[in-house]
């Protein structure tokens, strides 16, 4: 098949262009993590954050992505032609079902255990990290998941700004109007966000206290 | 319950007027009014708004834009099939990219042949060029330009290695495009270039993200960013005259049109025309004005 | 000799909100005082909404205090970290509330570990404690919560609440969740438990029964004070009219005839 005979010929420029997605998607999932899990957990203690925060995360979801990418260019550090906008744009949009699904997480643990821990002399932090986070854990699970599968499809746009990606291969296939070309980027893109999932999904099952109901 | 015999027919005849009066509109619509394309970047939406304005001044006919639309390929397949029925192509792009001929013959073979391919091959008609030639300008920065002696296309081969290259998408994919570029002047890069929407490697040249990019000579960003075009010395390019390029049906359906285009036959200089883009994309200055006022003062 | 527990004046105000009209401020307790001795059972019994469990809750600071003042062991509660105050108190409530992805020993051991106790001490308490609470430790101990029947639970409720060992232990109607044969049970392995140990205990409930059968002293609440304080035999000899009603539910009295 020609998308066989493609591949086989530009297998180095194929490799190259999936680590680069792979970067891409890797480093903004992770980036999202480390602001969106404490972001979350910020909500459940301060519920007057709650409103603007989660208001915020969604305006930025609803920013079409190529937008945002064309706000970010002209911004200085942040901005520019490459990876660093990308990502930035790729961190904003795992913001919100991060953030969110770590305040629902949390904030859906049994009250009940809750009382009992802070009754018993648990502080908030052993509080936190021994009962709230475990139970929660599943739902934020998710959560990274569809930011995830998400960033995977959002990634293959970073192309039009220079980022690099399967995207690349999408774009030239556009210009010329070549179906191979555009399948070339588009299925690995679809198989990895496959792969995310379920990948994702194994976790939930494995680290989530989905039992005692 | 059973739909009544009468009045299965009657919805029957009532979907058969529908139909018939659906094609019919479609037809009358597609008979008079005139779709003009254009390609994704500034002096294509330029030349189809001046071409779209002389239509409707000269012939009265109503004329609609599908302008932006994504590139040589896209426009190539909307008019032969019918969806748009004119834009402005340049010569040495069909010459290459669409019609797959080998680069490197001069400006007068290039333009007869295209002119009898297109016909014979696709019913489409060349109109006469608007007088200036759009060829792909390898860009460099003026400090760089200065510092290493670059005039030539053929004097970045001892840099290239060193180098990072951007280009846009169609360029990449060309066959006139980076990699026959690439072996005409032995340019071997260090790293495969980088590739971005065509607009922004202007920006990424001068941020220095990129050190040579493959811009248009009639740009108007060039001047405005401080850069120097590199002669293409080895005469890899083949000329890019721009051209109305319409289907012959719609040429014959409206005569008038043929005339209303000839008038703007060798009326924009490389100078004009840089003039002109500068206008849109260094000025921000809306197209359809610019077209307007253009018209105003040449053709009045 | 200084009392496990003093409560002197406590009071809880609601801040107040908008203006004039009597009760611009609400008092969901309000110049409660008591004591509680060492091996005593002060029942808090009260309608619903009556200030029994914000009460409670001002004791081991769950809630703040507005008014009064908490001594635990003679020591000011309100000069002690809520945190290092809770470990001394053991704390038993309605729903539970076992942590569900804890074992039940992990659940019993919770606040020993937290003291930083030896391992091996922490399971040697564990199963003393079940064993005490009438629960086999062997098939017990590594079961999860979601295992138990609400019995049970509640059982090793109990257990977590002693297993350090506190002076004080609030219990918050422990029982209110079973059906009434395994409430039976309860209250009465609890009165057991009650002469073996040494602890003070305030217990609130509205089931009058249960208090007149586990209280050293009964204190009804209504409307945010004490009404009555005093011993089962003199609440049930008191004229108080809100005593009597809750005398009256106690004891429905012979069924009419007719």
């Amino acid at each position: 098949m020609d998308l066989v005979r493609f591949y086989a010929r530009n297998s180095q420029e194929v490799v190259g262009l999936l680590g680069q997605h792979t970067y891409l998607v890797a480093i903004s999932t992770v980036i999202a993590v480390l602001v969106g899990v404490p972001l979350g957990i910020m909500l459940t203690r301060r519920p007057a954050w709650r409103g603007p925060v989660l208001g915020l995360a969604n305006v930025f979801q609803t920013i079409p992505s190529l937008a945002l990418f064309g706000f970010l260019i002209p911004l200085p550090f942040i901005g520019g032609i490459g990876a660093t906008t990308a990502i930035v744009a790729l961190v904003v949009y795992a913001l919100l079902p991060i953030v969110r699904n770590t305040y629902v997480g949390i904030a859906s643990v049994d009250p009940a255990v809750r009382e009992a821990g802070r009754g018993m002399g648990m502080t908030d932090w052993q509080l936190l990290t021994q009962v709230e986070l475990p139970l929660g854990l599943g739902v934020i699970l998710a959560g990274v998941r569809v930011a995830t599968v998400v960033s995977v499809g959002t990634a293959t746009i970073a192309a039009a700004i220079g980022a690099g990606g399967l995207g690349v291969y999408i774009f030239r296939g556009v210009a010329v109007v070549d179906d191979t070309l555009i399948l070339a980027g588009a299925l690995p893109a679809a198989l990895m966000a496959l792969a995310a999932d379920a990948l994702f999904g194994l976790a939930e099952r494995r680290f989530a206290w989905g039992g005692g109901k | 319950m059973t739909i009544g015999a009468g009045r299965l027919r009657a919805v029957e005849g009532g979907v058969w007027a529908l139909v018939t009066v659906a094609s019919l509109a479609a037809a009358c619509r597609s008979q008079d009014r005139i779709v003009v394309g254009s390609k994704n970047f500034s002096e294509s939406d330029l030349l189809g708004e001046i071409v779209a304005q002389q239509i409707e001044r000269r012939t009265g006919l109503p004329v609609a834009r599908r302008f932006h639309l994504g590139g040589t390929f896209v426009c190539h397949q909307a008019i032969t099939a019918g969806q748009i029925d004119l834009y402005v192509e340049y010569t040495g792009t069909a010459y290459t990219a669409v019609l797959k001929h080998a680069p490197g013959a001069d400006r007068d073979s290039v333009s007869r042949v295209v002119a009898s391919d297109y016909a014979q091959r696709f019913g489409l008609v060349w109109g006469k060029p608007f007088g200036f030639n759009n060829t792909f300008a390898i860009t460099v920065r003026r400090r760089d330009a200065t510092r290493y002696g670059l005039t030539r296309i053929s004097d970045l081969a001892r840099l290239a290695p060193r180098w990072k290259a951007g280009f846009g998408y169609e360029f990449l994919e060309r066959a006139d495009g980076f990699r026959g570029l690439a072996s005409a002047y032995g340019l071997r890069f260090a790293a495969p270039p980088l590739a971005m929407d065509l607009g922004l490697t202007y920006r990424a040249l001068a941020e220095g993200k990129v050190d040579v990019i493959a811009g248009n000579s009639t740009d108007g960003q060039i001047q405005a960013l401080d850069l120097v075009v590199l002669e293409d010395d080895r005469h890899y390019f083949p000329p890019y005259e721009a051209a109305p390029v319409i289907r012959r049906a719609t040429l014959e359906r409206h005569s008038g049109i043929g005339a209303a285009l000839d008038q703007l036959a060798g009326r924009i200089s490389d100078a004009e025309m840089r003039r002109l883009n500068a206008l849109a994309d260094v000025e921000h200055r809306d197209i359809a004005t610019v077209a307007r006022d253009w018209l105003h003062v040449n053709l009045p | 000799m200084t009392l496990p527990l003093e409560v002197q004046g406590l009071g809880f105000q609601l801040p107040g909100r908008g203006t004039g009209d009597e009760g611009s401020a609400r008092f969901l307790a309000q110049d409660v005082s008591f004591t509680v001795g060492a091996g005593e059972t002060l029942v808090l019994l009260g309608r619903s909404g009556s200030g029994k469990t914000t009460t409670l809750k001002l004791i081991n600071r769950l809630l703040e205090p507005t008014a009064g003042e908490v001594r635990i062991a003679g020591e000011r509660a309100r000069d002690v970290p809520p945190t290092r105050l809770r470990r001394r108190i053991g704390y038993v409530i309605q729903e539970v509330g076992l942590f569900p992805h804890f074992t039940v020993a992990r659940n019993v051991g919770l606040v020993p570990r937290l003291e930083g106790w030896e391992p091996a001490r922490v399971e040697l308490r564990v199963r003393e404690l079940l064993a005490m609470v009438g629960l086999d430790p062997d098939s017990h101990a590594p079961r999860h919560p979601h295992q138990l029947s609400g019995g049970q639970r509640q059982r090793v409720g109990v257990a977590r609440a002693l297993a350090a060992d506190p002076p004080l232990l609030l219990l918050d109607e422990p029982f209110g969740a079973l059906d009434p044969i395994t409430r039976v049970e309860l209250q009465r392995e609890f009165q057991a438990l009650q002469r073996r140990l040494g602890q003070a205990m305030v217990f609130v409930t509205h089931d009058v029964r249960e208090g007149l059968l586990l209280a050293t002293r009964i204190g009804l609440m209504q409307h945010g004070r004490i009404a009555f304080l005093g011993t089962p035999q003199e609440f049930r000899e008191s004229e108080h009219p809100e005593v009597q009603a809750f005398m009256s539910a106690a004891d429905p009295g012979p069924p009419a005839r007719g």
